[in-house]
Parts: structure tokens; C-alpha cells; sequence
């Protein structure tokens, strides 16, 4: 994990002239700061890996661990979150390890139906704010986030024009891919 | 070579209003210096608007650590994000305080260009309603100027910046010489009939008024709608001092630009009455330089030009310079804003926006204009906005899976509809800027003191800015209409203005009708601090086209030998 994403920054390298100095800083911190001293140990980025992959899996686009969401929410809970909500993150994702295990196993080794039934449960709760919801829905947000702010999603999936030279009010919506299918979807 | 100190003139401030001093006095031939207290900025490296949240380290939402250590004050405020926190002041290096009950939001861009590489770009002239305000109502002082004074000073404005903006002939918010005026979405093309109708014609919404290319002007190129204006734009689409009159003024050869030039006070010379120059701290050697000039131009912005007066003390000024009236720091405001209504717009799903439009919609003033309002006086203008919110609603949505990742790429979500109130504040004696007794920044300059509160009127205002909006919304069929009040301290507006009021008589303020204090013929405040009244409509053209008009009577005024 840690050497993919470090070839991935290398990748970018060959883009750093083209980008600002910000921008250059950002990547420098990237590419060294993937993996922070006290980050989420290895188990917590599967199991972040894992509740990611199931709210965004892989599909006829990229799902939320192809594009390194787990890392991104590494970057936030290591180094944005403060130590009191670093805390209370870490014990929610306990707590959700917990909801796991009364379906009976570890979330990372229940098969795809019982991870649905676990999230679909932790969703249900009509509290967010008591745990493990509480957390859930944190890490539900920054688990999007990372997904939508990714360049290969933003520039494939989502087809980010960055200068669009024109702005339009009343453009037709793009042809859907697929029609809207099976799932789990909800709202 | 030692640095020449003696100039024609002295502008003080390289923002807005200094931009634009400069640019004047130097195309009226004088040898100007530009004193400015922050660094350079250079566009190609500096600006920051085409980086993408994939090219920052937190995705664009913001290092808290580094933005609580320097920028605890200054993070408030929308612009000051992951790239743009640059563009703010350092709060530690920069201290100002408040009464514990009154707090104040003081935010402040050091570095060439100032707060008009962050600005909001939204552009309204002010109408003979707005001019008229103190004396009909008898809340502050008169004007002494009206809107004939200023109109054409408007166009000069309009005229080089370029503003995009739609005609519609009203008196109280006077038209502009405009350039194409951008598209509104289809939502607000159809709410606009709608929301007329409903009110008589009386509540006319309008696309934004901005200081934003929609075509080639002046040489500079239109606007590419990449969206994020305020971390600076490297085609000078949007106007900015940098990109456009401090250009303008070093075309002359006239102009001298000096960056880290901290102004701690302004000399004067009290045999001839006038103001000899200023001391300036050298930001980087921490040295005194003393500059002398004919003529001087405070342009700091409101609060430091105030707060440059206050200390520059003398025998014949014990309470700061030009203060023989005592209004020297009164009758400050900002626009108290944000309150307003949302609405869940029914249909249009077939629809979508492409490209990222800078600017908004916004509704005139329709309080206090044809009929008096029973709850309060003045008015409010309403700036807003549509569109889908896309993937970003999944935050808050429930579902999961295949189809729920369709659903945030390919649905966006209902159109929201939604406007704001940005409303006046009457001009209050006891709203004040002093100087703190013991803080000092890291120059040792004394810090600014803020006392400003909201009133009555203020607060009567803001609970109409959000059921007149919930009104509109309703007419225009919006469902799920919401209310929201805004909280915002004074100061959160970025409107501060006032402190050294303009008025008919030197007993009653701190300059005349040109910009020029009654007691310091040579001392010109030009930027918000000069402001009488604030009206609704955001401030910056007006002190664009003041600054060029006291420009021009400064100049004409020197060559007859009167200053």
C-alpha cells in the first residue's frame, strides 16, 4: 500500500513544473506524508478501506480504495483532526468493529451481503450523534470527499472541466452511462 | 544610491482605493510612492485559483493547525482556505482588540494589491436615495455631495475596470456603464417574472453587477469561469489594483512602488498646517525612513487609516490628526448580512450549469424606497443564488452501493434557490475605533481598539431580510422554503466604513467634499474611512470613483497653489 502510493506520487513528479508553487509544496507533503508517524495503524485503513469500498465499490468506474480514499482519511484523522476528535474517531471505528462482530466477524472479513447489513443497520439508527453512527457518518463524509476531490475521479468520472471558458444556467444533463440499476440505494 | 524620499505625492495603500490614487496622480503627472505594508505579489507564482483540491495536501479543507496557529481571526473568513490563507494577515503580527461583549471581525490583506485580490467583486452604484439617507432621516451627518457629483466618476470607473451587469432603470440603484451581463440559470430566469409579479414590480431581481470581463477590455482577457476569484485570477479577468491601476500608473514612469512599508505615522508641520510626510517602518530591517511629499493619501483601508491618524498625535492635535471636530474614529459601520431564505425549486432536473459563474443574483432595494417601512429605516439589498448540489449532498445521505454512487455522479439533486440580505447600518457615534492603551503590533504600532455593535434597526432589518425572502421564494413556487438569521459580528462583512466621515462642515466631520481633511489641506483619507452613511450596495466602486474624483480636485487644487 505504502509503495503504491509513493510510485503514484513519484508518477506525478513529471507534472510539478506545470503546477504553482503551492501546489508543488502540497505534493511534497503527499509523497512524504502518506503514511504520518501516528496514522491509523494497518488495521483501521482495511477497515476504512472496507466501509469505503462498500458505499463507493468498484463499478464500471473506479470504487473508493482504487482511488486512495483510505489515505486520504488517514491525512485528515492524523494531521487535521484535533486530539480530542482523533480520539473519538478512533474509538467509533471500534465501535463499528464491534456492530461487525455481532454479525459475526471482523468488517473486513464479512462477506459483501453482512457488510450491507451492518451499514445499512449503523444508517438506520435515527441518532447520529451516538456512537457507532457518530462516526460513521464523519467518516461517510470524508470517505465522498476523497472519492470526488480524487484527480482520476474528478477527471474521468465526474469529467471536471477546470476552465470551461463559458458558463451555461440551462445545460441538458450529460447522458446517463447506465440506467439506474440494483443496489442499495436509498435516497 | 540612496533611496529617493521626496515625491509629488504619498499614497498609503496599494489596495482598491491606493490603486487607483496612484493611477490618477500619476497620469496627472505626479511623482508618486506607493507606500504598501505588505510583500510583493507576483501573479504567475503567487495566485493559486487553478489548483486543484487533488493537488492539496487536505482536499481543500484547510490545514487547522497552521490556520488556528496564524490565522484564528482571519479563518472566518471564507477566502482564507487550504491555498488561500496567503492573501491574510498573520493575526499574531497583527493585533487588534474588542470589548468582550462587541466582538469585531477585522479581516485584513497585507501585500500589494491588498483586499482587492480577495474581494467579492460585486459592484452597485450608489443613487441620491443613499445620499440623501442622513439628512431625511437625521441619523448621521449630511453629505456634501450627491449623486451628480460622483455619477460621472462612476462611468470613469466602470469605464477601466469593466463591469458586467444587466440594465434595469432603477432609481435607487442607478445603471452602470455595463458589459455583457452574464447568464442567469434557467431557475432564476424563471423565479425573476415571477417574484416582479407577485410584488408589483417592486422587487426586481437582477444578474450580479461585477467587476468581472465578459468580453476583452483594456487589454486584459474575459473571464474563464474556473470559479475561485478570490485566490487571484493570472488573465486579470477580475479587476484588482495589481493587475490593472498599478499597471496603469507605472506606465507613466511616475509611480514608485515601495512593499514592506509599514506607515506608523503621519508628519506634520505645524508652522505651514500641513501635513509633511510620513514615517514608515521598513517591515523587513525594522528601520525608520522618513518620505516627504506635497501631497498625502491615506488609502490603509478604514480601519487603519483611522488608526494611522489616531497615532500620529501632535501639540495642535492631542487627539490624533485632524481631529478638531472629535468625530476622528466615530460612526463606523459594516453591513450587517447573511440573513435571509433557501427554497427547494420543483422541475428543471433535465437542466444543469456548466462552468463556474463568479458571481450571483442580486435583488435591489425595495424597503424605504416608494413607502416607509414601520419596523425600520433604511434598506437591504439581497444577493443570492441557484443551482444542484451534486455529489455533495451524499455527506448527509443515506444509502450505499452501486447505485448510490450513480446516483451522486449522475443525479445532482434538486435546484435550491436561495438570497441573503446585505442591509445598512445607521451611522452611530458610539460605534468607534480607538487605540488599544497596551497592545502593540510587531512594529510596535499600538493596536487598533474596535467598539461597534448592531442596534435596534439593524436587528429589526435582519428578521425582514428573511421573511421578505421567504416571500419571494414562495411566489417564485419553491417548496421546503427555510429561514435563515445570520449571526455575524460587525466586521464579518468586509463593508467596514466610516471613522473619518465626510461632511459640509469641519465642526461635524474629518474631510470635505473632496476628500480633503478640514483641518490638513494637504491630507487626503479616500478610502471607506470617509464613508457618512453606508447605504446597502457594497462599497468599493464608491470609494474607487471618490478616490479618482479627489484625485483630480487634489492635483487641480496643487497647480493653483491652494494645497
Amino acid at each position: 500500500m505504502q509503495r503504491r502510493d509513493l510510485l503514484r506520487a513519484f508518477g506525478a513528479t513529471a507534472a510539478l513544473a506545470l503546477l504553482p508553487n503551492e501546489a508543488v509544496a502540497a505534493w511534497a507533503r503527499v509523497a512524504s506524508g502518506l503514511r504520518p508517524a501516528d496514522g491509523l495503524t494497518d488495521a483501521q485503513l482495511a477497515l476504512v478501506g472496507a466501509i469505503a469500498d462498500t458505499i463507493i465499490p468498484r463499478t464500471d468506474t473506479p470504487g473508493a480504495t482504487d482511488v486512495g480514499v483510505p489515505a486520504f482519511v488517514n491525512v485528515i484523522v492524523s494531521e487535521n483532526y484535533s486530539d480530542t476528535d482523533r480520539t473519538a474517531f478512533l474509538a467509533g471505528l471500534d465501535a463499528i468493529e464491534a456492530q461487525a462482530k455481532n454479525a459475526g466477524a471482523s468488517f473486513v472479513d464479512l462477506a459483501p451481503s453482512a457488510r450491507a447489513s451492518t451499514v445499512e443497520s449503523i444508517e438506520s439508527a435515527t441518532d447520529r450523534r451516538a456512537e457507532p453512527a457518530r462516526t460513521y457518518w464523519r467518516l461517510k463524509g470524508l470517505i465522498i470527499h476523497g472519492y470526488f476531490t480524487s484527480e482520476t475521479v474528478a477527471k474521468q468520472v465526474l469529467k471536471v472541466d477546470i476552465m470551461p471558458g463559458k458558463f451555461d444556467g440551462a445545460a441538458p444533463m450529460p447522458q446517463r452511462t447506465s440506467p439506474p440499476g440494483a443496489g442499495h440505494f436509498h435516497g | 544610491m540612496a533611496e529617493i524620499t521626496n515625491y509629488d505625492a504619498i499614497v498609503v495603500g496599494s489596495g482598491i482605493s491606493g490603486g487607483w490614487a496612484a493611477k490618477e496622480l500619476t497620469e496627472r503627472g505626479l511623482k508618486t510612492i506607493v507606500l504598501e505594508a505588505g510583500g510583493a505579489v507576483d501573479p504567475g507564482k503567487d495566485f493559486v485559483e487553478h489548483v486543484q483540491p487533488w493537488e492539496m495536501h487536505f482536499r481543500g479543507l484547510g490545514d487547522r493547525a497552521q490556520l488556528s496557529r496564524d490565522h484564528p481571526i482571519q479563518r472566518d473568513c471564507y477566502a482564507c482556505d487550504e491555498v488561500g490563507h496567503k492573501f491574510f494577515v498573520n493575526d499574531a503580527e497583527n493585533p487588534y482588540t474588542t470589548p468582550d461583549d462587541a466582538p469585531f471581525k477585522w479581516f485584513r490583506g497585507r501585500q500589494v494589491g491588498g483586499r482587492s485580490i480577495t474581494w467579492g467583486r460585486q459592484v452597485y452604484r450608489w443613487s441620491d436615495l443613499d445620499f440623501e439617507a442622513n439628512a431625511k432621516d437625521g441619523h448621521g451627518t449630511d453629505w456634501p455631495i450627491r449623486y451628480k457629483d460622483i455619477a460621472p466618476w462612476y462611468t470613469h470607473v466602470e469605464r477601466f475596470i469593466g463591469v458586467t451587469g444587466a440594465h434595469e432603470g432603477l432609481s435607487q440603484l442607478p445603471d452602470g456603464d455595463f458589459l455583457p451581463p452574464m447568464p442567469m440559470t434557467c431557475v432564476e430566469e424563471d423565479a425573476r417574472p415571477k417574484i416582479l409579479k407577485a410584488f408589483g414590480g417592486q422587487r426586481v431581481m437582477t444578474i450580479g453587477r461585477a467587476a468581472i470581463l465578459t468580453k476583452p477590455h483594456n487589454g486584459r482577457m474575459p473571464c474563464h469561469y474556473c470559479g475561485p476569484c478570490e485566490r487571484g485570477c493570472v488573465t486579470h479577468s477580475y479587476f484588482n489594483s495589481l493587475g490593472s491601476t498599478l499597471p496603469a500608473a507605472r506606465k507613466t514612469g511616475k509611480l514608485t512602488l515601495r512593499p514592506n512599508s509599514v506607515v506608523a505615522e503621519v508628519l506634520y508641520d505645524p508652522k505651514r498646517s500641513r501635513a509633511r510626510g510620513v514615517r514608515v517602518i521598513d517591515a523587513q530591517t525594522m528601520q525608520d525612513v522618513e518620505f516627504t511629499a506635497r501631497l498625502v493619501f491615506l488609502c490603509a483601508s478604514t480601519i487603519e487609516s483611522v488608526r494611522l491618524l489616531l497615532n500620529s498625535k501632535t501639540a495642535r492635535f492631542p487627539d490624533g490628526l485632524a481631529n478638531s471636530s472629535g468625530t476622528l474614529g466615530r460612526y463606523v459601520m459594516d453591513h450587517h448580512y447573511g440573513s435571509g431564505a433557501a427554497g427547494t425549486v420543483q422541475g428543471f432536473t433535465d437542466k444543469r450549469t456548466t462552468g463556474r459563474r463568479p458571481n450571483g443574483i442580486y435583488i435591489a432595494r425595495f424597503r424605504n424606497v416608494k413607502e416607509e417601512h414601520p419596523d425600520f429605516l433604511r434598506g437591504y439589498g439581497m444577493q443570492g443564488g441557484s443551482g444542484r448540489s451534486g455529489w455533495g449532498r451524499g455527506s448527509n445521505m443515506p444509502g450505499f452501493g452501486a447505485a448510490f454512487k450513480q446516483s451522486l455522479i449522475e443525479d445532482l439533486g434538486p435546484w435550491t434557490l436561495s438570497a441573503s440580505g446585505w442591509g445598512e447600518t445607521l451611522p452611530h457615534e458610539d460605534n468607534r475605533i480607538t487605540l488599544d492603551p497596551d497592545v502593540k503590533d510587531k512594529w510596535g504600532i499600538p493596536a487598533a481598539r474596535l467598539d461597534v455593535r448592531w442596534r435596534d434597526n439593524e436587528r429589526a432589518m435582519d428578521k425582514d431580510m428573511m421573511t421578505a425572502m421567504a416571500e419571494m421564494l414562495d411566489a417564485a413556487g419553491c417548496t421546503n422554503v427555510r429561514q435563515h438569521g445570520s449571526n455575524n459580528p460587525p466586521g464579518h462583512c468586509i463593508h467596514e466604513m466610516g471613522g473619518a466621515r465626510m461632511s459640509r462642515k469641519a465642526s461635524d466631520g474629518v474631510v470635505n467634499q473632496w476628500n480633503q481633511a478640514w483641518d490638513v489641506k494637504n491630507l487626503f483619507l479616500t478610502d471607506g474611512s470617509c464613508m457618512a452613511s453606508c447605504a446597502c450596495q457594497n462599497p468599493s466602486i464608491t470609494y474607487m470613483a471618490i478616490t479618482a474624483r479627489a484625485a483630480a480636485h487634489a492635483v487641480a487644487a496643487m497647480k493653483r497653489g491652494e494645497v
